[in-house]
């Protein structure tokens, strides 16, 4: 039987990656560097097989002449950034082989269990995919199943719809025939504006950002889909729905305190890290 | 209004670098032939960010793009860019 020994989630602003290299020359970037390196150890002492990696699009691939609210990626390789986000954002290459088998178990359990998940045998990883992966695992050997979410291009599912699919993901998983060690990573934002009114070069709202970290603290479920409405989003960002991400790996954690859930509050956009250590748990 | 084909024509110009620089070269040319109304026409050849925002245009797709065309350096525009919305709060984006 397959199990779920460990859940991560970070944030994926592209500007991190060249921030990162320079950390001594950006205030608070040291510290964001150490809490992905803290991540990637994490995740290595978790030993897993495979890694389910909970992301968005930016509308570079999915866009609106067909938008899928949720998407298995189950081509045998995935491999990205988009070359106009290279460009831009200094982005290195990132390539992992799928795990095509357990894709396809979660796209077929996903339909018994109420969710008709799109899936697609040729896609790009978008920035969201390879900018915690090249942090968190940068061997590019550990097997990916990726899940693309719409956060971007309303109308985007109610939070509480990206719970359940969080809650089914667990349930898919913990029926696996395999004998599997699975670990999740969900990349999202706290709240965050582009292309809005609000001053982009800074987070807008570092007071939702610290209530959003206590409620996965606490696992505090209703709390987390109150301050995760649409329009409550939108009030503390254009583009804070990237937060669902997250809904959808406490759905996975069910709800469970994390173990961790810290952020480094950088001026320029909130960095969480939230972890649930799930064997620890166990024992 | 069409806000799909503003969003897909930006879109466009974002991730393809010789759109873009056909757009760059002959605004009016490049968008000749795309379905779109005669204010969205006017607003994407004038780079009138304001304008397109206040449609409606997707703002992480037309942020992208300012950044393309605008021609000027990122910290003017930043500032520019959002003098040109504010005026506009924040108008539904759905298509």
């Amino acid at each position: 039987m397959a199990k779920l020994v460990q859940l991560i989630g970070v944030q994926h602003n592209p500007l991190l990656y060249r921030r990162m290299l320079r950390a001594e020359e950006h205030p608070g970037m040291v510290e964001a560097r150490a809490g992905y390196e803290r991540m990637r150890q994490k995740l290595a002492a978790a030993r897993p097989d495979v890694l389910l990696v909970i992301a968005n699009d930016h509308l570079s691939q999915w866009f609106t002449d067909n938008m899928p609210a949720f998407l298995v990626g189950k081509a045998p390789r995935a491999r990205g950034p988009f070359p106009h986000e290279t460009e831009e954002f200094g982005l290195p290459t990132y390539t992992a082989r799928v795990d095509v088998d357990v894709a396809r178990a979660i796209i077929e359990g996903g339909f018994e269990r109420g969710v008709d998940f799109a899936y697609s045998d040729e896609f790009v990883l978008d920035h969201a995919f390879t900018l915690p992966l090249t942090f968190l695992r940068p061997e590019m050997d550990l097997p990916i199943v990726p899940l693309f979410t719409n956060v971007m291009a309303p109308p985007v599912p109610p939070s509480s719809r990206f719970y359940q699919v969080g809650e089914a993901v667990r349930a898919i998983v913990d029926e696996l025939p395999a004998d599997l060690r699975v670990a999740v990573l969900a990349s999202g934002h706290l709240s965050v504006e582009i292309g809005g009114p609000r001053p982009m070069r800074e987070a807008p709202d570092p007071e939702f950002d610290a209530r959003v970290v206590a409620h996965v603290r606490e696992g505090n479920v209703a709390g987390l889909l109150r301050d995760s409405s649409w329009e409550r989003m939108l009030r503390a960002g254009n583009f804070t729905a990237g937060l669902l991400n997250f809904v959808a790996l406490v759905g996975v954690a069910g709800g469970q305190p994390a173990t961790a859930a810290d952020c480094v509050f950088l001026r320029t956009s909130s960095t969480p890290f939230f972890t649930w250590d799930l064997e620890e748990a166990e024992a | 209004m069409s806000r799909y084909e503003v969003n897909k024509v930006v879109r466009e110009m974002v991730m393809q670098r010789a759109s873009l620089e056909r757009f760059l070269a002959d605004p009016h040319g490049f968008l000749a032939d795309r379905p779109l109304e005669a204010e969205e026409r006017r607003a994407l050849a004038e780079r009138d960010f304001g304008a397109l925002y206040a449609m409606g245009a997707h703002p992480f797709l037309l942020w992208g793009w300012a950044n393309r065309v605008a021609g000027i350096d990122r910290e003017t525009l930043l500032d520019r860019y959002a003098e040109a919305v504010r005026p506009h709060g924040y108008p539904d984006f759905a298509t």
